[in-house]
């Protein structure tokens, strides 16, 4: 039985009516066409579905989208600010060479901006546990962790 | 020094904004009104005859249009050997044999009605192991399968790789040192973050859409076309149109069952069909690295030159053919050429299983032959009583060399690699202290100036200019996220006088691109760069020409710099390119400033003895790695890690340094971690859990260094680097660990266990 | 397309009877589910079949960390809010040593402490470090409510003592002795996203907190000449605990290793008899994710490290970054 959800995505207030089996990510990328959050395994096992609740990581790929009702769910379409400039996470991506094929970015930049939101200094040690969650096979991570040390620097 | 205001600069990618943002369309995102999703049904078993296939309840499932089988479907042979069919018919030889495929509305009841298929079979005994599966009495894969002089029923695949120069028989003879060992690697796979998969739409007239992930849409191209024509759709066209790619690394180097599936299934339904692999058939259903069974031999001087190589290998070719089997033909190189070796001979024998098929993965198969060769060199350098970088140097390949395969070296930084490495490692201080700490490295050749793997090696390219100075380029070239477009961007503005940010590339469309022969052999900066370097100075040449009559001078006397065309003369006699290019086309008798241009490398294909140039010129490296080995645990932690490679020109430094930090990421984990299990045919870990490839974690900081010889062949003197970084990894480990305890590890990976157990081994 | 699912029905009641009476209204149809970083998976691969889905997210008090004489932590309190807890990461260090590796930060975020003994996986992080801990585990049920000892909880690979209706309220750690460390240990392939190979943790009670050479302490020095020097402290053991992961069916207590080393001076060669006695208890299986031997072997490694840990708590609480004998 289809049941109702209001919650809040990337700012805007969104009211629907999903089935109640949704994942999270089915919610985003099949009801909502949000396609930037990818799905990179479907088990919570890589990352590439990370998305922000409240602030912090899920891999929303195994989290029940009835669960996000009353919350904030930010998806890697919500960084742009309302002009459209890149997020200084998305700025310090491009320019570091952080992104090949790009299918883990999306979940990477945002498990690099709740890294930042909680420590806006760490050390690399922090930053490659703070992206620990997020596989990646082109990069070989080392870019991205320079990027996201220049992000901190700033 | 040149003053490039393009080449050799750090420049972000074109499509990097498009991915950091999440608009960039991978085929998972592709919607198109109407689409059906397709779905396979693989095999139970790993090898059985099917008796027969009831699809009526599936057929009636509300929401499904289409079911499919191996026995209402047109024969479409494919693959290298052409053994493989979309959909099996009479038997199943392996676990990802794929049985039936069902197109639905959504991917849900496409699932379901999978489960109402059923499938009867006669299970058949099956054989796992090539050594077994080479013997009389194996059960046979494909029956109708005949070779050998008698021509009798065999699982040995007509593939009788050879190569033999010098007499190796003669050589052993006469070396004051004889190494002889066997090293064993085994299955690894891409582990693409975006999944495999393809949209196969037809038009009203048959002619046939496929959006596709492909590294070779020319080839698939041909490939589709000939599916068409054995559907009884002679003459209708076939276009391929790449969406944003999520990683290739060789994966697809071929073309697949599920997307002639798929084609299928939108012939039958006349609707788009997608297919995506879940991360599951991901793993179980695309095909791995070649595995080997290496058994090598080499002999060297008394004071520590190589006087042979002798190989012999067995590959596992799983149930069908792919690039697997081709492998050897890239081995060859290393065998050949890694180092100055005069006498060589190469066997290699490939064999059908019931297991999983192999293809290309980043090496394709260079990763296996160095992880043997250079393993090797280390054992025979202690027999001789040589430091290991000594014995490297004094037999290091120089520039000019001809090598055993007929390579022909170009520019050759191998000393200087070798010698980058040892001082970064600081190697006579700190090798050979055997305290738990430990000093490794290994080499590597490869193709650097294109590869002719099939008849052509070309690619082509079309330049136009705009009015307003914008440089289209439309290359054949395939850009899967390591920076291809960005690249000949940077080539191009260098060439034509522009800025990178003036060039805009288009690489997606079979129907609008030239064609080329694929992404693969680390080809595209040098051949597609090359080409549009060609069409890019053909393109000046026009303009020029042009500009010569507006600005009275004439066209040899005149540059273009940073978007302005000047006089060399006087170079306060200028004019904006703009202004020129409107002068072009906006004048009666106007004309197109547009020019195009094919370029196929001057190498040549490897001859009936596999020798040949195949290369224009070849890229050369070293890696040095320290390591501490836990002497309780056996596990392996990587302190430096440095790569040297040489690669003639760093177009893009910052790119460059991607793929060496990518590819020996993956090579780390080649070497220490991965591995795709295999259990009498099924995959065991087909996900990424128990699939271990490296974390941020895991990674250690790989110190890239660039070593430029400015290659009088590649554009601005670049030579290729896609694969080098991958390659000599696995030795230099295995090298670094047996410096720090003293035990060598012949099988990959090198896991704890097998450390600990050769430890506890040595103490015996 | 994803692993498509049976779909189910997701309930979501505001408290703990309302859950209840969920729960036998729908009887074998229905599953509870927690943070569901293992429900959803199991149905994916249709391990699990549910046809409701009983959420326990909404019911208030159940994710709270208390510290009032005994150590409360709610079933649904998150492994990155116990990751996060000064207090556990204190007096209870092994827990924070589980839930500092524990899959991923994304994992972490969702993924509940009584969901992770709930699942019962022998691997489970967090059970070996509940093991040493001497946790209670109360349960409740619509009509009763009783508090088991965790040694009793794990009845098999993915079993519990759970009866249908019941659920899993809270854990109750006690206070530890005065001088207590404790350590776990997860034997992994990489250093993310990973199952342990083996799991090992271990507690400690000394009766006192000092030794003349606590510099030796925290340093990469072998461990057996750590030990030799401090046997002039004559150090005694008050109490010790230690547990295996994936060593047997269940995680399981060594009990007669323990009982090797209660109430003696610690000594370099004690503790290699305890850690070897440990290792001849377990009876490790061979899978694809490890091999008997090895884990017979390295209990012994690991038995040894994380008591040499735990004495390091005692003796340097203070220090957080311990030498990196292991990778």
């Amino acid at each position: 039985m289809k049941q109702m959800i209001k919650f809040i995505l990337n700012g805007e207030p969104v009211e629907l009516e999903i089935e109640p089996h949704l994942t999270l990510l089915q919610l985003l990328r099949d009801k909502l066409e949000l396609t930037g959050t990818k799905e990179g395994c479907g088990m919570g096992e890589c990352g590439a579905c990370t998305v922000l609740l409240d602030g912090r990581t899920v891999n929303s790929c195994i989290f029940p989208a009835l669960e996000v009702e009353g919350k904030k769910v930010m998806t890697i379409e919500g960084l742009t600010d309302a002009q459209g400039n890149l997020h200084p996470i998305q700025k310090a991506f491009v320019e570091y060479g952080a992104i090949q094929c790009g299918f883990c970015t999306p979940g990477m930049v945002l498990s690099a901006k709740a890294l930042l939101d909680e420590s806006p200094k760490p050390t690399e040690e922090e930053i490659r546990h703070g992206i620990a969650g997020n596989l990646c096979r082109c990069t070989g991570y080392l870019q991205i962790i320079q990027a996201i040390k220049a992000v901190s620097e700033q | 020094m040149q003053d490039f205001i393009n080449i050799g600069k750090r420049i972000p990618k074109m499509d990097a904004e498009e991915k950091v943002t999440g608009k960039a369309i991978y085929i998972h995102d592709l919607k198109i009104p109407g689409m059906l999703y397709g779905k396979i049904l693989y095999s139970p078993h790993p090898h059985a005859r099917i008796l027969n296939i009831d699809t009526t309840k599936a057929e009636t499932l509300p929401g499904v249009k289409a079911v499919l089988t191996g026995y209402n479907i047109p024969t479409i042979k494919f693959g290298f050997y052409k053994d493989n069919v979309p959909l099996k018919a009479n038997k199943v030889c392996s676990f990802r044999d794929e049985v039936a495929a069902v197109a639905a509305t959504d991917p849900d009841i496409a699932q379901e009605a999978l489960e109402l298929i059923k499938v009867e079979y006669e299970i058949l005994p099956a054989v796992f192991d090539p050594e077994e599966a080479m013997m009389a009495g194996a059960p046979l894969i494909h029956e109708e399968h005949v070779g050998g002089k008698e021509k009798k029923p065999t699982n040995i695949l007509n593939l009788p790789w050879r190569l033999v120069s010098g007499d190796v028989e003669e050589a052993r003879k006469t070396s004051a040192f004889v190494a002889e060992d066997r090293f064993k690697v085994t299955w690894v796979t891409h582990c693409c973050l975006g999944t495999s998969g393809c949209v196969a739409q037809f038009d009203l007239k048959n002619n046939l859409t496929v959006y596709s992930i492909t590294q070779i849409p020319s080839l698939a191209q041909r490939d589709y076309t000939d599916a068409l024509a054995a559907m009884g759709l002679q003459g209708k066209k076939a276009r391929v149109i790449k969406t944003m790619i999520g990683g290739g690394f060789g994966s697809k180097l071929d073309t697949y069952a599920f997307e002639y599936i798929a084609i299928l299934l939108a012939h039958r339904t006349r609707k788009p069909v997608k297919i995506v692999f879940s991360r599951e058939e991901e793993f179980f259903a695309t095909s791995p690295r070649q595995p080997a069974v290496i058994d090598i031999s080499q002999g060297c001087t008394k004071d520590g030159r190589l006087t042979f190589r002798d190989i012999r290998m067995i590959l596992d070719n799983g149930a069908y053919t792919s690039w697997g089997a081709t492998t050897p033909s890239v081995m060859m190189m290393p065998i050949s050429s890694l180092y100055k070796v005069p006498n060589v001979r190469y066997v290699a024998k490939c064999i059908y299983t019931n297991n999983t098929y192999s293809q290309a993965m980043r090496g394709y198969g260079n990763p296996q032959a160095t992880f043997a060769i250079d393993s090797q060199i280390d054992i025979l350098a202690e027999m001789a009583g040589i430091d290991p970088l000594d014995f490297r140097m004094r037999n290091a390949n120089t520039p000019g060399e001809v090598t055993p395969q007929n390579f022909k070296i170009n520019t050759c930084g191998l000393r200087e690699c070798i010698d980058a490495v040892a001082q970064k490692l600081d190697w006579r201080q700190n090798r050979g202290r055997r305290d738990g700490k430990g000093l490794g490295m290994a080499s590597m050749i490869h193709v650097g100036g294109g590869a002719r793997v099939y008849k052509s090696d070309g690619c082509g390219t079309i330049i136009k200019i705009d009015d307003f100075g914008t440089v289209n380029v439309i290359t054949g070239a395939t850009d899967m996220g390591q920076g291809a477009e960005t690249v000949i961007a940077q080539i191009v503005a260098e060439a034509l006088g522009v800025r990178v940010e003036d060039v805009v590339v288009t690489h997606t469309d079979t129907d609008i691109c030239p064609w080329d022969v694929g992404a693969h052999a680390s080809r595209t900066t040098f051949v597609a760069g090359n080409s549009a370097l060609g069409a890019a100075k053909k393109i000046k040449h026009i303009l020029l020409e042009v500009a010569a009559q507006s600005m009275g001078e004439s066209p040899e006397s005149l540059d273009i710099r940073d978007r302005v065309i000047f006089s060399k003369k006087d170079p306060e006699k200028k004019t904006p390119l703009g202004k020129a290019l409107r002068a072009a086309h906006y004048t009666s008798g106007g004309k197109m400033i547009m020019a195009e241009h094919f370029y196929d490398p001057a190498n040549e294909n490897l001859d009936r003895e596999f020798k040949g140039n195949l290369s224009v010129t070849y890229a050369y490296g070293t890696h040095g790695v320290e390591v501490e080995v836990d002497k309780e645990t056996g596990q392996v932690k990587i302190l430096k890690y440095v790569a040297a490679h040489d690669v003639g020109r760093a177009i893009n430094p910052m790119l460059l340094e991607g793929q060496v930090y990518g590819g020996a990421t993956m090579g780390i984990g080649y070497a220490l971690t991965e591995r795709l299990i295999l259990k009498d045919g099924k995959v065991m870990n087909p996900n990424f859990l128990d699939y271990k490839m490296l974390t941020s974690k895991d990674v250690p900081n790989i110190e890239p260094l660039v070593i430029e010889t400015n290659d009088q062949f590649g554009p601005f003197g670049a030579k290729g680097i896609g694969e080098p970084g991958s390659v000599p990894t696995a030795p230099a480990i295995a090298n670094a660990i047996y410096d720090a305890v003293g035990v060598r590890i012949r099988d990959l990976p090198i896991t704890p266990e097998k450390v600990l157990a050769a430890l506890q081994e040595k103490k015996k | 397309m994803e692993g498509s699912m049976k779909k189910f029905d997701y309930l979501r009641p505001q408290t703990l009877e309302e859950a209840f009476s969920l729960l036998n209204q729908h009887g074998k149809k229905a599953k509870l589910i927690a943070g569901g970083t293992d429900v959803i998976v199991l149905i994916k691969q249709k391990a699990m079949m549910p046809q409701v889905l009983i959420s326990l997210r909404g019911i208030p008090g159940l994710d709270q960390i208390r510290y009032d004489g005994a150590l409360k932590i709610g079933a649904m309190v998150t492994h990155r809010d116990i990751e996060k807890s000064e207090v556990i990461r204190k007096e209870f260090s092994a827990l924070t040593d589980a839930a500092d590796v524990l899959g991923s930060i994304q994992i972490r975020n969702v993924a509940t402490i009584g969901g992770n003994i709930c699942t019962a996986a022998p691997s489970a992080d967090t059970a070996t470090p509940l093991l040493v801990l001497g946790t209670q585990v109360k349960i409740k049920s619509l009509s009763e409510e009783r508090t088991v000892p965790i040694e009793g909880f794990f009845t098999g690979p993915g079993e519990t003592i759970l009866k249908k209706g019941e659920m899993v309220t809270e854990l109750i750690i006690p206070k530890p002795l005065p001088n207590t460390g404790s350590a776990y240990s997860k034997l992994q392939r990489r250093l993310a996203l990973d199952l342990p190979i083996l799991g090992v943790s271990v507690l400690l009670s000394l009766d006192k907190g000092t030794v003349s050479c606590s510099d030796m302490l925290c340093t990469t020095s072998p461990i057996s000449s750590i030990l030799h020097t401090m046997e002039k402290d004559e150090l005694t053991c008050k109490e010790i605990r230690i547990a295996l992961g994936v060593a047997a069916p269940t995680p399981i207590r060594a009990v007669k290793a323990e009982n090797l080393m209660r109430g003696k001076k610690i000594s370099d060669e004690l503790l290699e008899e305890v850690a070897n006695t440990a290792s001849v208890e377990a009876q490790p299986r061979d899978s694809i994710r490890g091999e008997a031997w090895y884990r017979k072997d390295l209990i012994r490694v690991l038995v040894k490290r994380m008591a040499m840990k735990s004495i390091e708590r005692v003796v340097r609480p203070e220090e957080t970054i311990f030498p990196e004998r292991l990778w």
